[in-house]
């Protein structure tokens, strides 16, 4: 059955594709849809049946395909591996999918290439999903790999346009800059892992094996290439580019899927970082810094798409927060609240652009509560979510990580998390007020958003609310149904309810007082962020990371290309074999001038030589002179 | 006995230095004629050694043929071309090149000495190398070098004339 | 009286014939310095014959200015021939080996 789940996205795509390129002026609507949709319905249930098989007591399936190398004991095979872990993550990653898909259908309808597009769309699937059931981390490596090139193909979807091909680059290499890191860790856990089998069980079995330098370096480089992947700081400037894509992309692989796949990640290797936890410290760090950094960014973005990135990265820090500080499950259960709500502010954020014929900038809507109103209930719910405030399922997972920190006494993590929490609802306040409440000048009149692209909303909204009550806290008479049936190696907490119930009151209030001050701000004027202050300034130009990356990094390197493609490879490497050229031309007219064709030289030549023979038997014969 | 030695030794040391000075006047002189002249004199000299060797036939037989046949072709061969002071080969650096080429030789030199050292030192004092005997020889054991090195004088005559013959218009040689 | 003049003139004989067909560029000193190394050679055939005793050598130095003859008449026929050739006597002018066309 996983053998299933993982080709038939890849069959679909290449079906798909060989369609398309067939004529792809035709457009085979209901082909398209019928195949890209109907693989992914397939595998959605699918995998809710392994999930159902699994809650109900069966243990870790195994599945082999073939096997793709054997040298000795060195065997890799592609196998797949479905533990609670991986459950969850395929149940999700194809509800979530399988919803955005049918959106898709709609939001794309009319679009030029909409065969390819779905091509592309269930390659991702397919990768996804390769990299969440794989058996050995070098099958989850070829995941990761293909979920990047399908986040290329797709970011550069539109690609009349110059400058999304040069953000899909940018996602692209990037994400290698990650993979560097990814590849290095993989090799050392190889090396030292000789001859003892490397599917996650077999390493997991081994890891005592390593000492502990050697695992904080691998732990650390595993991190790196989640830094590219996850978008965490320094690799994240790809994800706000990459919002050129269309809607559903953003909505399913830099909300939902791809850019968990680093917690993922930590999570899976979960047995290597309980062991380090000085960099899980790091990795905590870096996650806190991340969602800060882009609460701030985001509270001074003026286009949609762009305010949810940087809310995304926001939400990934947090995971990270929890990944980090051994609190796997909680950082797995915040990935699957907030692919629910995200990828719900996406679609809706999707469906106000077709609205408003793909207009952008928040501050050119208003007013729209009343037009749009299914949109605007559902990604109040959402925001809602997101925001943290109770029930709804943000306030746990949120709440989780959050009591994770304070207990293990990471006290300034704990404070910019909260911190980060105030500023997550202003930013989606203010978006939500912005767009829905604030009063506008003039009304133009609205497109229509195909029914597709409203009814996923609809259950999204409901998971939103809902999703919650999954991992609910002791201290709220909870059961943490999804922290027990993961069985990561969390470390526990010993705090008091009562500390439990004041940080949770706390999470609360700050969320409403950042809805309040969006409020005051944003509800009833509109409010563009200015640029008099030096602060908003810098803020509202991403504090010119881009820019400090392009001269540290990028220019130096361009001039060095530069410098070696006129200098050093003209003067040097030409130069060198220019003069061995040189050389033997002048020994050749040398020794052209000894043939002069005057038979006396030649005479001499040879007298010369005899005379040599003459000395050298003179010195062995030791004749006395 | 050491009265004939000493004898010897001085008439053979007078006989060479004839060889030696014709030689090098031979090679060193500018015009042509001197070095011909030069030869002239080492060939007798070399008559003189022969004879000093007790091969009293070689000794006539050598002035008779090297200096009365091919010296006076050679001078007349000069003469006969006759050139002019002026045309003669410009050797400028004639000089340079014998001290090099000597230079180069000396080793070559003392080799060959040092090695014909080691052949037997002393002359045997039989008589039994006198012309009657040489005659003899030649006939007896040497009778087909004999004959084939008179094809070969023929031969040599033959293609002397061939060589220096002018062609003749619409004669093909 | 025993040999060792006889061969060290052999010798000079000899090196100086050499020298002169190397150092000079006209035609006749070249013909002559050969002659002479020929000549030295059968100073040494006569020398060896008196020392073995063997009328032999005798009769090989006589064949040998028998072929020294021969070879005269050759060489300055071929010098007749090549003054009139290039009008010159010059060993250098005469440098048609230096290419093959």
């Amino acid at each position: 059955m996983l053998n299933i789940i993982v080709i038939s996205p890849f069959i679909s795509a290449l079906l798909i594709a060989l369609v398309y390129l067939f004529n792809t002026d035709v457009k085979r609507y209901f082909f398209y849809t019928f195949m890209g949709v109907g693989s992914i319905f397939i595998i959605t249930i699918l995998s809710l049946l392994t999930l159902y098989e699994t809650i109900n007591g069966s243990g870790t399936i195994h599945t082999a395909l073939f096997t793709w190398l054997s040298l000795g004991s060195f065997k890799i095979e592609l196998a797949f591996m479905a533990d609670r872990l991986s459950v969850v993550m395929i149940s999700f990653i194809t509800f979530i999918g399988l919803l955005i898909h049918i959106y898709a259908a709609g939001y794309m309808k009319d679009e030029e290439g909409y065969g390819k597009f779905f091509a592309y769309f269930n390659l991702f699937m397919g990768s996804m999903l390769l990299l969440v059931l794989a058996d050995n981390p070098i099958i989850m490596f070829i995941g990761w790999e293909l979920v990047g090139l399908s986040s290329y193909l797709l970011i550069g979807f539109y690609h009349q346009d110059a400058a999304n091909i040069k953000a899909a680059n940018k996602a692209f290499i990037l994400n290698r800059v990650g993979d560097f890191g990814f590849i290095i860790a993989l090799s050392l856990l190889f090396i030292a892992l000789e001859g003892h089998g490397f599917t996650f069980d077999e390493i997991k079995a081994n890891i005592s094996l390593l000492d502990h330098s050697m695992l904080s370096l691998i732990g650390l480089l595993l991190f790196v290439g989640a830094m590219g992947k996850s978008a965490q700081i320094p690799l994240y400037v790809w994800l706000p580019d990459a919002m050129a894509g269309p809607t559903p992309v953003s909505a399913l692989i830099h909300a939902a899927t791809m850019v968990t796949a680093g917690v993922y990640m930590v999570a899976r290797f979960s047995f290597l970082y309980i062991q380090i936890p000085d960099i899980g410290l790091f990795i905590a760090s870096i996650g806190a810094a991340s969602a800060l950094f882009a609460a701030i960014i985001a509270s001074y973005q003026s286009d949609i798409k762009k305010i949810l990135a940087y809310s995304t990265m926001s939400q990934l820090g947090y995971m990270f927060i929890a990944v980090g500080l051994g609190a796997y499950s909680s950082g797995i259960f915040h990935v699957f609240t907030h692919a629910f709500f995200k990828a719900l502010l996406f679609m809706g954020a999707g469906a106000i652009i077709i609205a408003m014929h793909h207009e952008q900038n928040i501050f050119k809507m208003g007013a729209l509560r009343g037009r749009m109103k299914l949109v605007y209930i559902t990604m109040l719910i959402a925001t809602l979510a997101i925001s943290g405030i109770p029930p709804f399922a943000g306030f746990f997972s949120k709440d989780a990580i959050l009591v994770t920190a304070f207990a293990g006494e990471h006290y300034l993590i704990w404070t910019i998390g909260s911190l980060t929490a105030a500023m997550t609802s202003f930013y989606m306040f203010r978006l939500l007020f912005t767009v829905f409440h604030s009063p506008v000048e003039g009304r133009r009149a609205l497109r229509n958003v195909p029914k597709s692209m409203t009814y996923p909303l609809v259950i999204l909204a409901f998971g939103s609310a809902t999703a919650g009550f999954l991992g609910v806290n002791e201290a709220y008479g909870g059961k943490m149904l999804i922290n027990n049936f993961l069985s990561l190696p969390d470390t526990l907490h010993k705090l008091p309810h009562s500390t439990e119930y004041m940080i949770g009151a706390l999470n609360v209030s700050l969320g409403f007082v950042g809805m309040l001050f969006a409020y005051k701000m944003f509800a009833f004027s509109k409010h563009e962020p200015t640029e008099e202050l030096l602060f908003t300034r810098v803020a509202s130009n991403k504090f010119y990371i881009d820019e400090i990356y392009e001269f540290l990094i990028i220019k130096p390197l361009v001039n060095m290309s530069h410098f070696i493609a006129k200098v050093i490879d003209p003067k040097i490497f030409d130069g060198f074999i220019n003069l061995n050229v040189w050389f033997y031309l002048t020994a050749s007219k040398l020794f052209t001038r000894l043939q002069n064709g005057k038979v006396r030289y030649y005479a001499l030549y040879i007298l010369a030589g005899v005379s040599g023979m003459s000395l050298f038997l003179i010195y062995k014969l030791g004749v006395a002179l | 006995m050491p009265d004939t030695n000493t004898l010897e030794l001085t008439i053979f040391t007078i006989l060479a230095l004839f060889m030696l000075g014709g030689s090098l006047t031979m090679i060193s002189a500018k015009q042509t004629y001197i070095s011909a002249f030069g030869f002239l004199v080492a060939m007798i000299g070399l008559a003189g050694e022969f004879a000093l060797l007790d091969s009293r036939f070689l000794a006539i037989a050598q002035i008779m043929v090297s200096v009365g046949a091919i010296v006076v072709l050679s001078i007349l061969t000069i003469l006969t071309i006759n050139i002019k002071e002026e045309n003669l080969p410009h050797e400028p650096y004639k000089f340079q090149w014998i001290l090099l080429a000597a230079l180069l030789i000396s080793p070559f030199t003392i080799l060959l000495y040092k090695a014909l050292k080691t052949l037997p030192q002393q002359f045997t004092n039989i008589e039994n190398i006198n012309s009657k005997i040489t005659g003899e020889l030649l006939f007896t054991q040497w009778v087909l070098p004999f004959e084939i090195v008179s094809i070969l004088l023929l031969t040599a005559m033959l293609g002397a004339i061939i060589i220096a013959k002018q062609k003749i218009k619409g004669e093909d040689l | 009286m025993n040999t060792d003049p006889f061969f060290l003139l052999v010798t000079l004989l000899f090196s100086i014939g050499l020298v002169g067909i190397i150092s000079r560029r006209n035609l006749f000193v070249v013909y002559m310095s050969i002659e002479l190394m020929l000549s030295s050679i059968n100073l040494l055939l006569a020398t060896l014959s008196k020392v073995l005793g063997d009328a032999s050598g005798s009769v090989m130095a006589l064949l040998l200015i028998a072929v020294i003859a021969a070879e005269a008449t050759l060489f300055l026929a071929i010098i007749i021939h090549l003054y009139k050739t290039k009008n010159s006597l010059d060993s250098d002018n005469f440098i048609d080996l230096k290419e093959i066309k």
